[in-house]
């Protein structure tokens, strides 16, 4: 590929002084970054085999082009091995997708962060963590993914705290947010075959505008209603009617307590959607709905997501503990919504 | 270590020039549009906005739309109609 990189050069004596431009310059996320260098940067095309001007995405309300160019110099400075930037042009695209609405979830006080979750053989084959510790640190493709696509929301778009993006707490998933399903310990019909039809072969992300992670705790039930029924007993009192969607991350002891009875992620969405209901007079007296509580709002029900389909179920974390845990969506359904995209490897 | 080049991870704007409308000197006897954003209340906002113009300002009229949700544009149905009917347009958020 000898097709001309056209972003400014800056010519620097060392890595510190990359380092100090770098911050003085506003393009980091708080932490160091790798300095991009033209070498690296090629190599990141390559591993996709994109021309630098070529188009990865557009955001419309932006009117901004985001080039794979951009996008490798950022996945360089958010640490990537070139082996991940398929994953992370996939997430990019899945951003700018007008259903995942970047405007909304960027821009909001409501401090949406973009989950990401990694199906298929490359993320086994990129070791994204997908069992202990599943949001913590230390696993480089999680890790550098999340912060990529970061960098190129705050670096590319003007995605930037304070000034378009007010969100009011943020939160700590906008360093990174990255899981992958585990598939080799799941009993289940991975996501993104479930969602956009794939085989189990390909490889997707799916991008969800994600709040942060609530953990619930259930050691007692050996059922599948038992697990779930704690689960659904944290869900519904923090949630709010009309959000788009929720992630349950359903982590090895559950999974399995779960999976004995026979469950399919079908029947897990189907009783999570049934049992998460709140009364309109809850709603009104916790002022999540405007008005008077009236005698009939003590019986009328409202549902946490329009549709079990929106209740998006993981198989992953760690294979010890009774916990899982709810990720939920940001603002409502017709402000965004997650989105699956098929990841394009290069092939050999 | 030697010198090096890096290269800038940001992307100029890319500049379109945007006229805007010139604003009246008065509002007296023109008809206002008013845009709301669905959140909650943003219509009674309005509303009284509405009523300031027409009772203080002299406007003649005003009528609202509904955007299809707080976090995006107004949808061209509504820019449209506006273009059509108004003179003046008010969009207002509130969080």
């Amino acid at each position: 590929m000898t097709a001309r990189i056209s972003s400014q050069r800056y010519a620097v004596e060392g890595f510190q002084e990359a380092l100090d431009l770098c911050y003085s310059r506003g393009w980091t996320d708080g932490l160091p970054v790798v300095p991009p260098t033209e070498p690296a940067v090629r190599a990141m095309l390559d591993a996709v085999g994109l021309e630098p001007d070529a188009q990865v995405a557009f955001i419309t309300n932006r009117q901004v082009a985001i080039s794979a160019e951009k996008v490798a110099i950022n996945a360089v400075m958010a640490g990537c091995r070139p082996e991940y930037m398929p994953v992370v042009v996939a997430a990019i695209e899945g951003i700018a997708d007008p259903r995942w609405g970047y405007h909304g979830p960027a821009t909001s006080t409501g401090s949406a962060a973009v989950l990401t979750i990694v199906n298929g053989p490359i993320a086994r084959r990129l070791d994204f963590n997908s069992g202990d510790n599943l949001f913590a640190p230390g696993w480089r493709a999680n890790a550098t993914v999340g912060r990529a696509v970061r960098l190129v929301m705050r670096n590319v778009v003007g995605t930037i705290p304070g000034r378009l993006d007010r969100g009011t707490f943020g939160h700590p998933g906008r360093y990174t947010y990255v899981m992958a399903e585990n598939e080799a310990e799941s009993p289940w019909t991975p996501l993104h075959v479930e969602r956009i039809g794939c085989r189990p072969t390909d490889s997707a992300v799916t991008v969800m505008a994600a709040l942060a992670p609530i953990q619930f705790y259930n050691q007692l039930s050996s059922t599948a209603a038992g697990v779930l029924g704690t689960l659904c007993d944290t869900m519904r009192y923090p949630g709010q009617i009309g959000q788009p969607n929720y992630c349950v991350v359903l982590a090895g002891e559950h999974m399995r307590t779960i999976a004995a009875d026979g469950w399919s992620k079908a029947d897990i969405r189907k009783f999570i959607f049934e049992n998460t209901t709140n009364t309109v007079a809850h709603f009104k007296r916790t002022a999540r709905m405007p008005g008077a509580v009236k005698p009939e709002d003590e019986t009328a029900t409202r549902p946490l997501v329009q549709s079990p389909d929106d209740i998006l179920v993981v198989a992953a974390g760690g294979r010890a503990g009774s916990f899982s845990c709810f990720i939920p969506g940001w603002a409502s359904r017709t402000s965004s919504e997650a989105v699956t995209v098929v990841i394009k490897e290069r092939s050999a | 270590m030697a010198g090096f080049e890096i290269l800038d991870p940001t992307v100029e704007p890319r500049r379109q020039p945007l006229t805007y409308v010139p604003r009246p000197d008065s509002l007296k006897g023109k008809r206002i549009g008013l845009v709301e954003n669905t959140k909650f209340n943003s219509d009674k906002l309005l509303q009284r906005i509405g009523i300031i113009l027409k009772t203080e300002y002299g406007a003649a009229e005003a009528r609202m739309w509904r955007k299809h949700n707080s976090s995006v544009p107004a949808h061209q149905e509504i820019i449209d109609d506006a273009k059509q009917t108004v003179d003046v347009v008010v969009a207002g958020i509130g969080d």
